[in-house]
């Protein structure tokens, strides 16, 4: 049989690997049989805070419209029912379900416990040091479906 | 939400907060567990359909990652070979200005892939000198192949 060759350049395909969701889940899930539920937390603080400091800043400059972008750009890359309700001072994000939770089920690839953690803790880490603040409302562990707000904490 | 898109520098953080609680031995005890539990796809596939098991599936995770790579199969010389010219993974963590990448990052994908393809009885190389560049590359030879 002949040789196969593929060859491929980075702008052949969009970059868009799902299965990394099912990756994530499994450092989560590590994580905490290994070293319990602090260090889940703990690990998603700081990888926010480090790999979102350009992100907080814009929140910090520029107010929840550099977090509504950001937030409009995922969804949109990843899919999903989302809307959007905002004023200068609060954005509140509802997600039918959430596109990483909806590839992990349609996968078979088991979801991590804490898995919420990655949209609780990050969102908070992000709003840390800013005028504003985070709450997840609401956060069901089966789909992902979340109410998530973003809201001015001091002046 | 953390996007699949910014996952590599998750999971590179999550290699240094692993170091700092446990060493060297806490990350590769992550990577085996990872490779045990996330890569049924691969063993599956190479189970099934012998080295065109690799094929099937880095055809799928390099071109999902955005992946600049040759990857050759040759059968009859029971070898498979991906030249990787830019990863995707490294190649993003070094584009960050504001994130240092794990320090020895690409060390992942030696044991992850070895510890699914050796017990399958294939030989496995993976030559990670030009890592800190984007650029390794991969050999996967069969059982039988000289």
């Amino acid at each position: 049989m002949a040789k196969q060759v593929m060859r491929r350049d980075a702008a052949d395909n969009e970059y868009l690997h799902r299965d990394f969701h099912g990756a994530l889940s499994a450092g989560i899930e590590y994580l905490h049989e290994n070293y319990g539920e602090e260090a889940v937390r703990e690990y998603l603080w700081q990888f926010a805070r480090s790999y979102y400091a350009p992100l907080s800043e814009a929140l910090r400059r520029r107010g929840l419209a550099a977090l509504e972008e950001h937030f409009r750009r995922t969804y949109e890359r990843e899919g999903g029912e989302v809307r959007f309700t905002s004023s200068e001072d609060e954005l509140r994000i509802e997600v039918d379900a959430c596109p990483a939770v909806t590839h992990l089920r349609r996968q078979r690839y088991p979801v991590a416990r804490l898995f919420r953690e990655t949209t609780d803790v990050v969102n908070r880490a992000v709003c840390h040091g800013t005028p504003f603040a985070a709450e997840l409302l609401e956060y069901d562990d089966q789909t992902g479906r979340s109410v998530q707000r973003f809201y001015r904490s001091r002046s | 939400m953390i996007s699949c898109t910014e996952f590599i520098p998750a999971y590179s953080e999550l290699f240094k907060f692993l170091e700092a609680r446990g060493g060297r031995q806490a990350v590769d005890g992550f990577w085996e567990y990872l490779s045990d539990r996330f890569l049924g796809n691969l063993r599956s596939a190479v189970e099934e359909h012998g080295l065109r098991g690799c094929w099937i599936y880095w055809s799928h995770t390099l071109n999902e990652e955005a992946a600049d790579f040759t990857m050759e199969l040759d059968e009859e010389a029971g070898q498979f070979r991906i030249m990787m010219h830019h990863c995707p993974s490294m190649g993003r963590l070094l584009e960050l200005d504001h994130v240092e990448p794990y320090h020895d990052y690409c060390r992942h994908c030696d044991v992850l892939y070895r510890r699914v393809l050796e017990p399958l009885g294939y030989r496995y190389a993976i030559d990670l000198s030009q890592c800190k560049e984007a650029r390794c590359s991969i050999t996967v030879s069969a059982p039988d192949a000289p």
